[in-house]
C-alpha cells in the first residue's frame, strides 16, 4: 500500500468476507446426520470493499438489514479476519496485534455492553483508566469535558444493571471516548432509544467529534442520525459497497424528487414520492382533488429517509 | 506487565464478587449439608472396618481432609468454561477480544478478585473452625506458606485445565457435557471427594502423578504435613510435579485458546 495511505484512519482494499456455514437439515433425523455433515455452504458478507475514511470525519455507514456492516466494522476493529483484501486501521492491519491496535480504538455495539454489569458506572471508568494506561490529569480533564456535554452525575454512581437502556447506551458511549482513541466505531448506538435520548447522543457524539478530532463509523437505520452527525455516506447492499459520497451530493441526485404532502377532509396527511423529471407535481394534485377534498397542500423537498430507501429499494431490482 | 492494572482489575473482581454476597452465604450453607452426609458416610465406613486406621489414616484425619478439600474446591473453583460458553454463545465474545489486554490474562486477574474473596469469606474461615474443633491437629508453621504457595500454583494449573476445556467446548458445541465430565474427572482424581490414600494401589500409582493431584491433593497435602511434605526432598518433589504441570498445562492451555480465537476471527463464532 502506499505510504499516504499510513495516515489515513481507515483504509479497505478490494476487502472481502466469507463465512463458513453449515447446511442443517431439518428434523431429528436431520439434526443427526448433520453430526458428521461436510456439506458447507459459503455466505458472502462483504464483496470487495474499497474505502477510505479521513482523519476526524463522521461517516455514515448504511444500508439494509444483513447488508454487512456489522461484519465490516469487526474486521476493522480486528476481531475478524478478511478473507481476502487489506485493511489498515491508523495505519496498523487490526487483526495482527489486536491486543495493542485496540488501545486506539473505541468501540459500542448498541446491543450489548462492555462495562461491568454490577459495578457503578465510576468504577467501570476507573478500570478503563487503568487497563487503557491513560494518565490521571488526561481522565480527569476527560470527565470535565463530559459533564460539560452530558449531565453525568446522575448515572455516574449507578450499577449498569439498574440503568436504563438509554443510560446504558450513554455509559457505553462514554466508556468507548474515555482513552480518547483516535477513532471510534459505533454499530448502532441509538437502538431502541427514545427522542430525547438520541438527540442527547447525537449531540454527544458531534461534540466529542469536534473537541477530539475523533474519527467516527457510525451504522446506523435512524436516519436522524446521518442528518444530525455525518457529512459522508457510505451505503452498502448485499455485501457490495453501491454509493460513497457527501450527503448534500445524494440530495442533488435526486433531487429531483419531491415529496408531496395532502391535507384531506378528515385532517390526515397523505404523502406521495413524485418525480418531477417524469411527472409534474400539479397534475398529481388535481388528479387528487378530482378524487377527494384537499384542505392543504405542502411539496417538500426529499428527506434522507426516502433517498436511502429509494437507493435500498434501486439496489433490491 | 504494569501491576497497577492487574491491580485494578483484580479490584474489580473483588467488587463484582462481594456484590453477589448472598450466593458466598449459600455456598457455606450447601457445603454444611455436604460435610454433614460426608461425615455420616465415612464414619459407617470406618465403623465397618472395625479398625481405628483405615489406609494409614484415621476418622478424624480422613474428615480434616475432605472438610478442607471442600473450602479449597470452593476457593478455587472457577466458571470460565460457562462464562466464556455463553459469551460465545450470546456474541459478546467480540467485546471480550476489543480489550486493550489479552483475554487469558485479563480472565486471569479477574477471577483472581474472586478467589481473593472465596479465600476470606470460605477457606479461613473452616480452616480456623478445623483448628479450634481439633485443637491443633493441624501443624502450625512454615508449612503455612508452603501451602499458600502451592495454592497459588494449583489455581493457575486450574486455570489451564479450564482453558482447555472451553475451547473443546466450543468446537464439540456442548458446553454442559463436556463441563460435567471435567468436573467428575477433576473432583475423583483430585482427592477432593475421596483422599488419595484410600485409591486402590494400582490407581494410585497412575493418579498420583496426573495433574489433578496438584490442585487439590499437593496443597492439602503440604499442609497437613502429609505425603512426605514434612521433608525438603519430599516438598521439592511435591512442588516439582506441580511446576511440570503448571508448564505443561499453560502451553496446551495457549495452544487450545489459540485454536479457538482463531475460531471466532475467521469464522465470527
Ligand atoms: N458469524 C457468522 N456466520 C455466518 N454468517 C454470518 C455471520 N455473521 C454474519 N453473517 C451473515 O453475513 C451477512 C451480513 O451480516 P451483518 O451482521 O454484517 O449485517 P448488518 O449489515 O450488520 O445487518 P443489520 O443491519 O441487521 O445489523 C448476513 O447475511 C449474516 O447472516
Ligand atoms: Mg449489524
Amino acid at each position: 500500500m502506499s505510504d499516504l495511505s499510513v495516515n489515513e484512519a481507515v483504509v479497505m482494499r478490494n476487502v472481502c468476507k466469507d463465512f463458513k456455514v453449515l447446511n442443517r437439515h431439518e428434523g431429528l433425523k436431520g439434526s443427526i446426520r448433520d453430526l458428521f455433515s461436510r456439506d458447507y455452504n459459503t455466505v458472502s458478507a462483504v464483496k470487495d470493499v474499497t474505502l477510505t475514511v479521513h482523519k476526524g470525519e463522521i461517516i455514515g455507514y448504511l444500508g439494509p438489514n444483513g447488508a454487512g456492516k456489522s461484519t465490516t466494522i469487526k474486521m476493522m476493529t480486528g476481531v475478524l479476519e478478511p478473507t481476502s483484501g487489506e485493511i489498515l486501521v491508523n495505519g496498523k492491519v487490526p487483526y495482527k496485534n489486536r491486543t495493542e491496535n485496540c488501545e486506539n480504538i473505541g468501540v459500542v455495539f448498541g446491543q450489548r455492553s462492555q462495562l461491568w454489569w454490577s459495578l457503578p458506572l465510576i468504577e467501570s471508568f476507573k478500570l478503563l483508566r487503568d487497563l487503557y494506561m491513560v494518565p490521571q490529569k488526561d481522565y480527569e480533564a476527560m470527565i470535565e469535558l463530559y459533564r460539560s456535554l452530558v449531565d453525568i452525575d446522575p448515572i455516574l454512581h449507578k450499577p449498569v444493571r439498574q440503568m436504563s437502556l438509554g443510560q446504558r447506551t450513554l455509559s457505553d458511549i462514554l466508556a468507548a471516548f474515555l482513552h480518547n482513541p483516535p477513532i471510534v466505531f459505533l454499530d448502532e448506538p441509538t437502538i431502541g432509544l427514545d427522542v430525547s435520548m438520541k438527540a442527547k447522543i447525537r449531540e454527544l457524539i458531534l461534540g466529542l467529534n469536534k473537541e477530539k478530532n475523533t474519527t467516527v463509523i457510525l451504522t446506523t437505520h435512524d436516519m436522524g442520525d446521518v442528518d444530525a452527525l455525518c457529512k459522508r455516506i457510505v451505503i452498502i447492499d448485499k455485501g457490495t459497497k453501491i454509493y460513497d459520497n457527501d450527503i448534500e451530493h445524494l440530495k442533488n441526485y435526486f433531487g429531483s424528487y419531491r415529496t408531496l404532502k395532502l391535507k384531506l377532509a378528515d385532517d390526515t396527511w397523505e404523502e406521495y414520492l413524485i418525480d418531477e423529471k417524469t411527472t409534474d407535481v400539479m397534475d398529481v394534485i388535481m388528479e387528487k382533488q378530482k378524487e377527494k377534498k384537499i384542505k392543504d397542500v405542502k411539496i417538500l423537498e426529499i428527506s434522507t429517509e426516502e433517498v436511502i430507501k429509494k437507493i435500498y429499494e434501486g439496489s433490491a431490482k | 506487565m504494569n501491576p497497577k492494572r492487574l491491580l485494578s482489575i483484580t479490584r474489580a473482581g473483588i467488587m463484582e464478587s462481594l456484590h453477589f454476597r448472598l450466593g458466598i452465604f449459600v455456598t457455606l450453607f450447601a457445603n454444611l449439608i455436604y460435610l454433614v452426609l460426608v461425615y455420616y458416610l465415612w464414619k459407617a465406613i470406618y465403623d465397618s472396618s472395625g479398625t481405628d486406621v483405615v489406609n494409614g489414616m484415621t476418622f478424624s484425619d480422613t474428615m480434616i481432609y475432605l472438610i478442607l478439600a471442600t473450602a479449597l474446591f470452593n476457593f478455587l473453583e472457577m466458571f470460565v468454561v460457562w462464562d466464556m460458553s455463553r459469551s460465545i454463545q450470546s456474541g459478546k465474545i467480540v467485546l471480550d477480544l476489543l480489550k486493550p489486554m489479552r483475554f487469558r490474562k485479563y480472565t486471569f486477574w479477574s477471577y483472581t478478585g474472586n478467589h481473593v474473596v472465596q479465600f476470606v469469606l470460605t477457606f479461613i474461615p473452616t480452616f480456623i473452625v478445623v483448628m479450634i474443633v481439633t485443637r491443633g491437629a493441624i501443624p502450625l508453621g512454615l508449612n503455612l506458606v508452603w501451602f499458600l504457595i502451592a495454592t497459588v500454583l494449583a489455581l493457575i494449573i486450574n486455570y489451564n485445565i479450564e482453558m482447555m476445556v472451553a475451547p473443546i467446548c466450543l468446537f464439540t458445541e456442548s458446553t454442559w457435557g463436556i463441563n460435567i465430565v471435567k468436573e467428575t474427572i477433576v473432583l475423583l482424581l483430585s482427592g477432593a471427594s475421596i483422599p488419595l490414600a484410600f485409591f486402590p494401589e494400582k490407581a494410585r500409582m497412575i493418579v498420583q502423578y496426573l495433574p489433578f493431584r496438584a490442585v487439590y491433593d499437593i496443597p492439602l497435602s503440604i499442609l497437613l504435613g502429609k505425603s512426605g511434605s514434612d521433608t525438603w526432598q519430599g516438598l521439592v518433589s511435591l512442588f516439582g510435579l506441580q511446576l511440570i504441570w503448571l508448564v505443561v498445562l499453560t502451553v496446551c492451555g495457549n495452544l487450545f485458546w489459540n485454536c479457538a480465537v482463531k475460531k471466532v476471527t475467521v469464522n465470527g463464532g
